[in-house]
């Protein structure tokens, strides 16, 4: 479905913008100023004082002075002879906890308006002792990004137009969107879902010279998600995310072109457009939506969720503002659920310690680990929060605050318009960073999405149903040098033998709800479908194994001690174990795990099969099966998966011989079962001998986890 | 602090980097507007020019100059309209919007509360609730922000008393430059005016609503 205001009204509008903008006149970019020309240094006197414009802000960088504890930075309004046209001002303090490297102190000034032309100067201070000035450096900063004689470049958002006086309304937002859709080949606008109050929530889907044409295709170039404005009292990502979404459609730079062409960037700006509209916090029921991520009640995280599995995003920035004065710029959180995948954090820690860190310390953003107040305990594992639930979807990804507040560090902004603007470009700047890490690690975050995936299709490890993994402290930038709070899993909400699966009763997985807006919520079939869960039917029932891709989500759901459940089913242990002699004949539902079978295994007409890091050292064969689950295990012998009436899985598999799945039907809700859900899932196995895929209703999917064969990939599998 | 702002139909030179008006938003008076922080009485050609002066501690810090959001381009505005422009109003802005009290700001005085006003007095959970729920609770509180009558700060401060749509009484006292309104709540940029309305920006919350701020859900984690 797709998304179109009517364009009558909105582009008398837009055009109107257009000729306003046309009418700037043209500005010199920031020349680094002549630093050169200062005269015999005063003792302590910061020298070298540079300035580099950036979208939105000026990155200065000085010389450190021996001694020093902070810096002020000041700044002053200047016409284009140099003259000041207001007074001085400090808008900076630099202090040592800002970065990684702080012998070479840098500091992104922002707040003004975009174009307007400075001077800035930079001071040691020794304690509260302030040293001399440094000379002066001069520079125009940059104008709004986009020529304004470029059609789509010279779009302005009402943000951008009222210079952050005014938050970009959801029709103007609309208009915008719409305009950018028509005018670039590089976008499609899609409706994803509506709100509570039946607004859109659109995405923004690019990709160069124009975006793949469906989910499917989307998902084959490992995009990456920015979720911009979750609260709908935080708007200030949402704002960058216009913005970054213009730049993205228009622009020429030809790096920035060549990684669109090798990936999608989704951006969803208002997933709460209820809320924006209403600048409360939760959607229009009051429902905090980052609290539903994995519960799902509202048609908002619904629509997400559904995009998530359909769209397959491996990366993801997830953005807020944050109401702690004494922070960094732009505090992050990886994904710390202890059921995340190691790698999946690995690659989220390496993504915000590795890159934001260095690269905030280059442009002088205080990127900085969130939750590090001491004694904070804020940014720990529930997966009811984006970040984790992302993160248990083998997402690697990263929360990102806006400081709400200039804070000491920023004293001139006072929650006005320069406090609007300095948030906004700092969001900007994160985002865009994003996308250069994602673009520069695609081959590292690819093969940690594809490990994370056998990962938990193996089922194997304790499963944790509250606590995180730690997050260490660094000198800088950790504010207060204290870690985000530890959390470590306590031993009662630790399963040290997973189930196999869990089971559920008609009632509990098709009955009526009232857990969702007015009273009426969608069923359990239906939010599981929305995760991408491969669920099997059997004749008394409804059985989720646990050896599918997001099995560290799956207690969190469904068990009896889940902290944030949705339905207490009921929990299925292993029921063959150790060695096994001889062929084995499976009714009904088996779970195999951690066994060897030295035999043939038959799998009956209607009966399930669930089989983990097991050997098995006969064929495999299951005809008219409810549902086949195979992972982690060696078969010395052909696999043959036949008119399976239920879910196929078959994930990180050696197999002696090769596989043929036929016929599997389409299973899971009829209006997704044609999609991902509804295919059989073939992914990372190693194969010595062919892999055939016949007459199976929904092509079989590799999750973009390849398989390795050695023989030759056929029919419906020729592609993964 | 004083912002004085020149009506001529010459832009100065110094003025004319920042042009970018909103279309449909009521924002074409900008290009004829100009002067910024200083005091000047008239311009070079001797036009005599008609000042609109807003006064108070934050007034440096908001819109100002040609700046959208200035006070002269809110002049023509209904108050419903001109509070969108102020960008520390946003929570009363969309209190306003929440309780449909747009048509009652039209020949009042609204004492309007700033963000950090509105965060020092309710938790994000009851603000919430007031947004989406307890709107009559809101619309009630939102009342005894109006004064009765469209009143400068320095009329205010002259009456000693005003009476509140919500039929209550303030009192009201000169503290420096500033009025105070009541014990605690004191203006800290007023004299916007609006269409037979005036807007004074205060720094507390009024009315009877209890305090819910001051815990863990002040400033909720993401
Ligand atoms: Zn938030």
């Amino acid at each position: 479905m797709r998304y179109r205001r009517t364009k009558a009204g909105v582009f008398s509008s837009l055009l109107a913008a257009i000729l306003a903008v046309t009418a700037l006149p043209a500005l010199a970019h920031g020349k680094p100023a002549a630093t050169a020309l200062q005269m015999q240094a005063e003792p302590n006197q910061v020298q070298n004082v540079t300035v580099v414009q950036g979208d939105g802000y000026a990155t200065l960088a000085w010389t450190h002075v021996d001694g020093a504890t902070d810096y002020q930075i000041e700044r002053t309004p200047v016409a284009e002879d140099g003259s000041a046209t207001g007074n001085g001002v400090i808008v900076g303090l630099w202090r040592p906890n800002r970065q990684i490297n702080n012998d070479k102190p840098t500091f992104a000034d922002a707040g003004f308006a975009p174009g307007d032309r400075f001077q800035w100067r930079v001071r040691a201070r020794f304690g509260t002792e302030a040293q001399p000035y440094s000379a002066a450096v001069v520079g125009t900063t940059k104008p709004h990004w986009g020529d304004p004689n470029i059609p789509g470049q010279n779009l302005r958002t009402q943000w951008e137009q009222t210079l952050g006086a005014q938050y970009t309304s959801d029709v103007n937002e609309y208009a915008y969107t719409a305009a950018i859709d028509e005018l670039s080949d590089r976008v499609r606008v899609t409706e994803i879902g509506r709100t509570v109050l039946n607004r859109p929530i659109n995405m923004f889907i690019i990709g160069y010279p124009k975006p793949p044409a469906t989910p499917e295709a989307v998902a084959a170039t490992s995009p990456l998600v920015v979720n911009c404005n979750v609260h709908g009292n935080e708007p200030g990502d949402r704002e960058a995310c216009f913005i970054m979404a213009r730049q993205l459609a228009f622009t020429q730079d030809r790096a920035t072109l060549n990684l669109l062409s090798k990936t999608t960037v989704l951006i969803v700006p208002t997933i709460n457009g209820d809320g924006r509209a209403a600048n409360s916090r939760g959607n229009s029921t009051g429902q905090d939506l980052n609290r539903d991520h994995s519960l799902i009640r509202q048609p908002e995280t619904q629509a997400f969720a559904e995009m998530v599995r359909d769209y397959r995003p491996i990366a993801g920035y997830d953005g807020h503002e944050y109401g702690n004065a004494n922070t960094g710029d732009l505090p992050m959180l990886s994904p710390r659920h202890a059921n995340v995948p190691q790698g999946i954090f690995d690659e989220s820690q390496d993504m915000i310690e590795g890159h934001m860190y260095t690269q905030g310390a280059k442009d002088g953003w205080w990127a900085c680990p969130y939750g590090c107040t001491p004694g904070a305990t804020v940014g720990l594992g529930q997966e009811t929060i984006l970040r984790n639930t992302l993160g248990l979807k083998n997402v690697v990804n990263s929360l990102l605050e806006l400081r709400s507040s200039g804070g000491p560090t920023r004293p001139n902004e006072s929650n006005t318009a320069n406090n609007r603007r300095r948030k906004t470009y700092s969001g900007l700047w994160t985002f865009n960073q994003f996308f250069q890490y994602h673009g520069a690690q695609l081959k590292d975050l690819n093969k940690a999405r594809a490990e994370a995936i056998q990962f938990q299709s193996a089922n194997t490890g304790p499963i944790v149903l509250e606590g995180s993994r730690e997050i260490k402290a660094y000198p800088a930038p950790h504010p207060g040098e204290a870690p985000p709070p530890v959390d470590a899993p306590r031993e009662e909400n630790i399963l040290q033998h997973a189930p196999c699966a869990y089971k559920l009763t008609e009632e509990q997985y098709n009955g009526a709800r009232t857990d969702g807006p007015g009273g009426q919520g969608t069923t359990v079939a239906q939010r599981l479908a929305a995760h991408g869960w491969k669920v099997i039917k059997t004749n008394d029932g409804y059985i989720v194994p646990l050896s599918q891709p997001q099995r560290g989500l799956v207690p969190l759901l469904l068990d009896e001690q889940a902290v944030a459940g949705l339905v207490a089913a009921e929990r299925i242990m292993p029921t063959v174990t150790g060695t096994r002699k001889g062929a084995l004949t499976v009714s009904g539902v088996t779970c195999i795990a951690d066994a060897t079978v030295r035999g043939a295994i038959t799998v009956k007409k209607g009966a399930t099969l669930i089989a983990t890091g097991s050997t098995i050292n006969g064929l495999v064969n299951a005809d008219r099966a409810a549902g086949f689950v195979l992972t982690d295990s060696k078969v010395n012998a052909m696999v043959n998966v036949l008119n399976t009436a239920g879910p196929v899985i078959m994930v990180g598999n050696k197999i002696s011989g090769s596989v043929l799945v036929h016929g599997t039907k389409a299973s899971g809700p009829a209006n997704v079962a044609n999609g991902v859900i509804g295919a059989p899932l073939v992914a990372g196995n190693t194969l010595t001998g062919l892999l055939t895929c016949t007459s199976n209703a929904v092509t079989p999917v590799n999750l973009e986890t390849p398989n390795t064969v050695r023989g030759l990939k056929i029919g419906q599998c020729a592609r993964i | 602090m004083t912002d004085v702002f020149l009506d001529t139909m010459r832009p100065t030179p110094r003025r004319v980097r920042r042009a970018g008006p909103a279309a449909g938003l009521a924002l074409a008076t900008l290009l004829a507007v100009t002067g910024c922080t200083g005091g000047d009485a008239t311009d070079g050609d001797g036009i005599t020019p008609v000042a609109f002066t807003v006064t108070g501690p934050l007034c440096a810090e908001l819109p100002a100059g040609t700046e959208p959001g200035n006070p002269e381009s809110l002049a023509g505005m209904p108050a419903d309209q001109a509070v969108q422009w102020i960008p520390v109003l946003t929570t009363f802005d969309a209190a306003v919007r929440a309780t449909g009290l747009a048509g009652e700001l039209t020949g009042v005085t609204v004492l309007a509360p700033t963000d950090d006003a509105f965060a020092e007095k309710f938790s994000r959970t009851n603000l919430d609730e007031l947004l989406l729920h307890d709107t009559d609770e809101l619309r009630e509180l939102l009342r005894e922000h109006l004064v009765t009558a469209p009143m400068s700060v320095a009329e205010m401060v002259a009456a000693g008393t005003v009476k509140t749509v919500a039929e209550g009484e303030l009192t009201v006292t000169a503290q420096g430059s500033v009025a105070r309104f009541g014990n605690e709540a004191e203006t800290v940029c007023a004299d916007y005016q609006a269409t037979n309305a005036r807007i004074h920006v205060i720094d507390h919350v009024l009315g009877s609503l209890p305090t819910t701020a001051g815990g863990e859900d002040d400033h909720p984690y993401h």
